[in-house]
């Protein structure tokens, strides 16, 4: 018997599960999303630089790729999505930076095509006039190609706010669900998870760095995915003023990635260095943060070890060699009916309203009912955030509810009252909370605040501290009570 | 409406606490100490071991103790105190806007203010200790916190990276709680805090002490399992060849205090790049005109006893400065550190007056001998990076002397200690 009925069922939470159901939440059909993790995000999505890109910064864009094509549909809907859900969304412009003159005519070639396509025209500039607007530029870098449509969002808060409001608008989201086995029969799937079997009519394979493993549970696996692992280092709030917008080299060898990106927070990001890897390892190394800084420096030469407060990796996952290093998939499988499969390297978080509305119609194509569902609400409002109120607006914030006069992390500014509205929209982990409100992203890392929203954690969901989790399933903070082991020692001896 | 205030304390640590005592002993009417915690005494109230008190009080006293004695002089004086209260502004005109759950919204526009806002911890990101991200992965400060104030144990099997005083002291206390320490890791040749402690709380417990050591590797999905340690070479880099897996389910960083100046650098004050602290004169004023600073926020204390010292000076100036409106400049004489020595606070001097230098060598050193300017001249047995180094000037030598502009602070040593 299953546990439970539903018409679609997507599997993994990041950004394109999320974005197909907050798409699919129009319709008036049962949509189901399961994700193994305590939290929505937390894949690829978590690991990531949140550049919007505007599919005109390479050559490997080409009109004729799936991926482009996504991408330039995602791309007009990008900022009123941003806009309906609440979320930062911020126009940074970009730089496509070169290092010696003989790659000029890479830019100009790149140029000539972005104004044949219609994309707009972008503009060259020498180092001289560069300098003036982004004064901290190694003066190693030759000119770059100015594109003033490049925009960064922060990708989890995009993936969050999107979850939110699909659920409100009738999703159904399963946290800590783990798919380990489907099987194909008349009409549908059965689909095995840790929490019991789910029966799905469609399936949505969204699971990021295991799409291929989650396709060969069901022989559909007719591609091969390539983990290459990019580690992304995080420099100090303090250094906001050493980059406005994307800095970028123009690649010297293929997947050299050398970048500068603002997020949206007024931290810099740094990398991406990029390596081919087992895709469970999450490690960071030593030798790819010490590249990663390395090549940042020959952007901009003041950046110092001492202004890295933290690194990350994650994998993007690229298609096989023989149908183009870039290329993407969001289709339907061709051995098994009703199975959709998504994956996107590079740009998947620019791309993921594109590939969001491209499985709505793939869906009403295979002659799914889908009817529109009038109550559908497009808007979510966002969780205040006291720190970016003006002096009015925080006084009358605090007036209203007090727990926002209570400063739980200092380095962020961040209040118990956005703690405790994350807890209410669906965080029950530290890491939970800190992708939501940022407590413990600033220089001391939860030094000071972890003890106080463990507390708070513990207090909204009601369970003891000793049960409260830096990232769900094993991952308790602080296990025990104190005396606790004294008292295990004293018995056993 | 804001309250009418003389001096304005950001910070009720030792720091902050004998500050305001002082302001209130120089006359200034109305002394406010603004507080974000629940209770007064900053980082005391979790030190419960001892070692407190032996130069101010010259007894041994614990962190609270020794913060009660303060605590109890501040309530007879009449000093004021806003608990739970978070300074989250400070401009160049000493505007302070602070919140609370029960005050709400605040500013004030005090006479003078004293920042002493006390220190932060690295992180494990500052330190950038490769690897993969589960729980168990904290400071040492966090971890005195949870267990002696909140009684919560983080693991029961440790490694404590960095041999600062504070995770000395931690060794020593999770061993009595019951958990193992596998080892203390130190990167450089040398401990990196009190020679007391490493007797104290390692030898007396037999925890290991690694010394150029460290941690190369954090393993473990979701909670730590185990870390790589390994030596390193001249240049503190990972030996090759050397890495041992030493299985924990918690890994304790302890490497180094950082000042926390976020609000100062809002105020527009200059800092020290060596101290990570304001750049002060010798009455613990700062670059801004009536915003003065003592304690750890100015430079990283062994003792908490210079902590309260250096503190008294600012409060006296604060409130000097908030009668007058104004403070005689006394930046005459820059203070240069010179050979072997990293740091001297105060950076300037009148010149007049007596004052006290607080410094730390850059390496240690049998026999040293420290020349301050040719007017002051004192030999140690040894001195070490991690041990402060304290020594008080007259101002009737430096003012015979006739030095002006700068004062070279050297330190000559003989063969490493
Ligand atoms: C370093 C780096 C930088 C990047 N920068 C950019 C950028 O600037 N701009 C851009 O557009 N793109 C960027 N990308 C690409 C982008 O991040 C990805 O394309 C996108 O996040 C992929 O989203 P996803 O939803 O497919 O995967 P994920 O976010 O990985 O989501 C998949 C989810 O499925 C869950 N899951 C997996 N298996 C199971 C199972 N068996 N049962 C249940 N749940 C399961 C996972 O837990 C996960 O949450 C970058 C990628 C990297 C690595
Ligand atoms: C583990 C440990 C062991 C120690 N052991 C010893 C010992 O044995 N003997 C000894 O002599 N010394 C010891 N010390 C050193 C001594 O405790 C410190 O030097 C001393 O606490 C520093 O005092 P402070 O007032 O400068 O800072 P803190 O004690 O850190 O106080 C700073 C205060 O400022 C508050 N604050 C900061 N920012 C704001 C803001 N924006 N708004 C409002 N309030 C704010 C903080 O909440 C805090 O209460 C030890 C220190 C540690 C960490």
């Amino acid at each position: 018997m299953p546990d439970l009925e539903t018409e679609v069922l997507i599997i993994g939470a990041g950004i394109l599960g999320a974005a197909t159901a907050r798409e699919l939440s129009r319709y008036k059909t049962d949509v189901t999303v399961v994700e193994k993790r305590a939290d929505v995000g937390w894949g690829i999505t978590k690991a990531n630089v949140g550049v919007v890109c505007q599919g005109r910064d390479t050559l490997e864009f080409r009109p004729e790729y799936h991926r482009t094509r996504l991408l330039w549909r995602a791309l007009p809907l990008m900022e009123p999505l941003c806009e309906e859900l609440e979320v930062p969304f911020i126009r940074v412009g970009g730089w496509l930076l070169i290092r010696d003159q003989v790659k000029k005519e890479k830019l100009d070639k790149l140029a000539r095509r972005t104004e044949s396509l219609g994309l707009g025209s972008d503009k060259y500039y020498a180092y001289s006039e560069l300098r003036e607007l982004e004064p901290f530029i190694s003066p190693e870098i030759k000119g770059g190609l100015h594109d003033p449509e490049i925009a960064v969002v922060h990708p989890v808060y995009l993936t969050q706010a999107m979850m939110e409001n699909a659920t409100a608008n009738g999703a159904r989201l399963m946290l800590e669900t783990e798919v380990t086995g489907i099987e194909a029969e008349h009409g549908g799937f059965t689909v095995r998870t840790d929490q019991g079997e789910i029966k799905a009519r469609y399936l949505i394979n969204a699971a990021g760095e295991w799409v291929d493993r989650i396709a060969a549970m069901l022989g559909a696996d007719d591609f091969v995915l390539f983990p290459i692992k990019g580690q992304v280092g995080v420099l100090d709030r303090n250094c906001s003023e050493l980059a406005s917008s994307l800095l970028a080299v123009i690649p010297e060898e293929p997947g050299d990635m050398n970048i500068v990106v603002p997020t949206v927070e007024g931290n810099l990001l740094f990398g991406i260095q990029l390596q081919i890897n087992r895709r469970h390892d999450r490690s960071t190394t030593e030798h790819m943060t010490r590249l990663a800084l390395k090549n940042a420096r020959k952007l901009i030469p003041d950046i110092s070890d001492k202004d890295v407060i933290n690194s990350f990796c994650g994998y993007l996952m690229f298609r096989n060699f023989e149908i183009g290093w870039h290329e993407c998939e969001v289709a339907m499988s061709e051995r098994v009916p009703r199975f959709i499969n998504m994956t996107i390297g590079y740009p998947g978080v620019s791309a993921s309203p594109g590939a969001a509305l491209e499985v709505v119609e793939i869906l009403q194509k295979d002659g799914l009912q889908m009817e529109p569902d009038p109550k559908f609400n497009p808007h979510r409002k966002d969780i205040p955030d006291f720190s970016k109120l003006s002096d009015k607006e925080r006084a009358a914030l605090v007036k209203k509810d007090p727990r926002y006069g209570h400063v739980v992390c200092r380095c962020e500014t961040v209040t118990e009252g956005e703690i405790v509205e994350a807890v209410k929209r669906g965080a029950t982990t530290l890491d939970g909370v800190k992708f939501r409100v940022r407590p413990g992203t600033g220089r001391c890392q939860g030094g000071f605040c972890g003890p106080r929203v463990t507390r708070i954690i513990a207090r909204e969901l009601g369970i003891p501290e000793t049960e409260v989790t830096k990232a769900g399933r094993d991952s308790t903070q602080v296990p025990l009570r104190t005396k606790q082991l004294l008292e295990k020692g004293g018995r056993d001896g | 409406m804001a309250k009418r205030v003389d001096v304005a304390v950001i910070g009720a640590g030792p720091a902050g606490l004998a500050a305001a005592i002082a302001a209130r002993e120089q006359g200034a009417e109305n002394v406010l100490i603004i507080e974000r915690a629940e209770q007064l005494g900053g980082l005391l109230p979790q030190c419960i071991h001892n070692g407190f008190g032996l130069v101010y009080f010259e007894q041994d006293m614990t962190g609270p103790e020794y913060e009660k004695a303060f605590m109890d002089r501040a309530v007879d004086m009449g000093v004021e105190t806003q608990l739970e209260t978070m300074v989250i502004d400070l401009d160049e005109k000493r505007e302070i806007t602070a919140v609370s759950r029960k005050h709400g919204y605040m500013k004030f526009r005090p006479g003078a203010v004293v920042l002493a806002m006390g220190c932060r911890e690295r992180s494990r990101g500052a330190v950038g200790i490769p690897g993969t991200r589960p729980a168990g992965v904290l400071t040492a400060g966090t971890c005195q916190r949870f267990v002696n104030i909140e009684g919560y144990m983080p693991g029961s099997r440790y490694v404590v990276l960095g041999s600062g005083d504070i995770g000395m002291i931690m060794a020593r206390r999770l061993t009595l709680e019951g958990a193992k320490v596998e080892a203390v890791v130190e990167i450089m040749p040398w401990p990196g805090g009190l020679i007391r402690n490493e007797v104290q709380c390692l030898h007396d417990f037999g925890i290991p002490l690694l010394l150029e050591h460290t941690v190369s590797f954090i393993h473990g999905e979701e909670r730590v399992e185990g870390v790589t340690v390994c030596r390193v070479d001249a240049q503190r880099q990972p030996m090759q060849g050397t890495e041992r897996l030493i299985p924990c389910d918690c890994l304790l960083i302890s490497a180094g205090l950082i000042p926390e100046n976020e609000l100062s650098r809002r105020a527009g004050v200059a800092l020290d790049p060596v101290t990570g602290g304001p750049v002060v004169d010798q009455d613990r004023q700062t670059s801004v005109p009536g915003i003065f600073a003592g304690g750890n926020v100015v430079q990283v204390h062994d003792l908490v006893d210079w902590v309260s010292r250096e503190a008294e000076v600012a409060g006296r100036s604060a409130a000097v400065f908030a009668d007058k409106g104004r403070a005689k400049r006394t930046a005459g004489i820059k203070v240069v550190p010179g050979k072997n020595v990293r740091y001297v606070v105060p950076q300037l001097i009148s010149g007049a007056g007596d004052v006290t230098l607080h410094m730390r060598v850059k390496e240690p050193g049998l026999s040293a001998r420290l020349d301050v300017g040719g007017v002051l001249k004192k030999k140690f047995r040894s001195v070490r990076p991690s041990e402060m180094i304290v020594l008080d000037l007259e101002g009737e030598a430096l003012r015979k002397s006739g030095i002006k502009g700068e004062l070279v602070v050297d330190c000559d040593t003989k063969g490493s200690g």
